[in-house]
């Protein structure tokens, strides 16, 4: 599939690439490949940006959680008891 | 390794060592628990029984490497060897192994999931609409897009973490999105965020 137009990098491998364009694990010259591909492909810019929005999202989501404070004071509690037997 | 540090190094600089350094990252392990267990209750546990493992094996850890990676795996370990037991979830590997045409389908313009006209719904849906639809994923993708995508490792340290080769690492990551994604288009389908004929599926092209 492809949107039709000549690309130097086609749709299809561009599209293979996204995960790993937008988690920067793309290799350098791949990755420049892919940005120049973006620049002049509509369809392919609009799925890497809906990821994109996707991943902050999920992100955003779910990284507020903040453990209980009794948890912290039980798990100080608990190593400093392990020490203690260690002396 | 630092000079300071090692089997010389005291019982009480140890202590104090792990607290500094280990102990900051207890919101995120709680946070990773919370999605591995989905309850506070084991979560909890979960996240005791890493920290106490977690500093037993101190002495192990060296000084300068990663220790947030370090801590995950122990957390990752010790949920797969004893929570996912006591929870008797079905152990889901087999979830690597479907879906091959969703794979397919996903490296085409005419299966975006969310399409743009859907990403005004994917600001409406709530938090907890994306909780929820990380919580159903199976678990090994959940975890998989977790550790990326809300902690931030690479794919190198997903694959130490979750003890697997880099490449089980990307499908898994591939899957895991592709679902989710799905599951965000029926969520916001659901909420009549966005007509049911315009989203998911190659009805476009």
């Amino acid at each position: 599939m492809s949107c039709g137009n000549h690309h130097a990098t086609p749709c299809t491998e561009v599209l293979s690439l996204v995960y790993v364009y937008i988690d920067n694990e793309c290799e350098e010259m791949k990755s420049i490949q892919v940005t120049t591909h973006l620049e002049e492909c509509g369809p392919c810019a609009e799925i890497v940006r809906v990821e994109r929005v996707i991943k902050a999202r999920l992100k955003s989501s779910c990284e507020c959680a903040e453990a209980p404070e009794t948890l912290r004071t039980s798990i100080v509690a608990t190593i400093r008891a392990t020490y203690y037997q260690s002396e | 390794m630092s000079e300071v540090v090692g089997t010389e190094e005291q019982a009480e600089d140890r202590t104090a060592r792990f607290e500094r350094d280990a102990l900051p990252y207890l919101d995120q392990l709680y946070g990773a628990a919370m999605r591995m267990t989905k309850n506070p209750t084991d979560a909890e546990d979960l996240v005791q029984e890493t920290f106490v493992k977690a500093f037993a094996a101190f002495d192990s850890y060296t000084d300068g490497t990663n220790l947030k990676a370090w801590l995950f795996r122990i957390l990752t370990n010790t949920y797969i060897n004893t929570y996912r037991k006591k929870q008797r979830e079905p152990y889901q590997s087999s979830a690597d192994e479907l879906l091959d045409w969703q794979l397919a389908e996903a490296e085409s313009h005419t299966s975006t999931g969310l399409r743009s006209a859907e990403m005004e719904a994917l600001d409406r849906l709530a938090d907890a609409d994306i909780v929820e639809a990380m919580a159903a994923l199976p678990e090994e993708f959940r975890l998989a897009v977790y550790l990326a995508d809300v902690e931030g490792f690479q794919y190198k340290e997903i694959a130490e973490i979750m003890e697997t080769p880099v490449g089980t690492v990307m499908s898994r990551l591939h899957r895991g999105r592709k679902l989710l994604r799905d599951s965000l288009a029926d969520y916001a389908v659901e909420r009549g965020y966005v007509p049911a004929a315009t989203a998911s599926g190659g009805d476009e092209s």
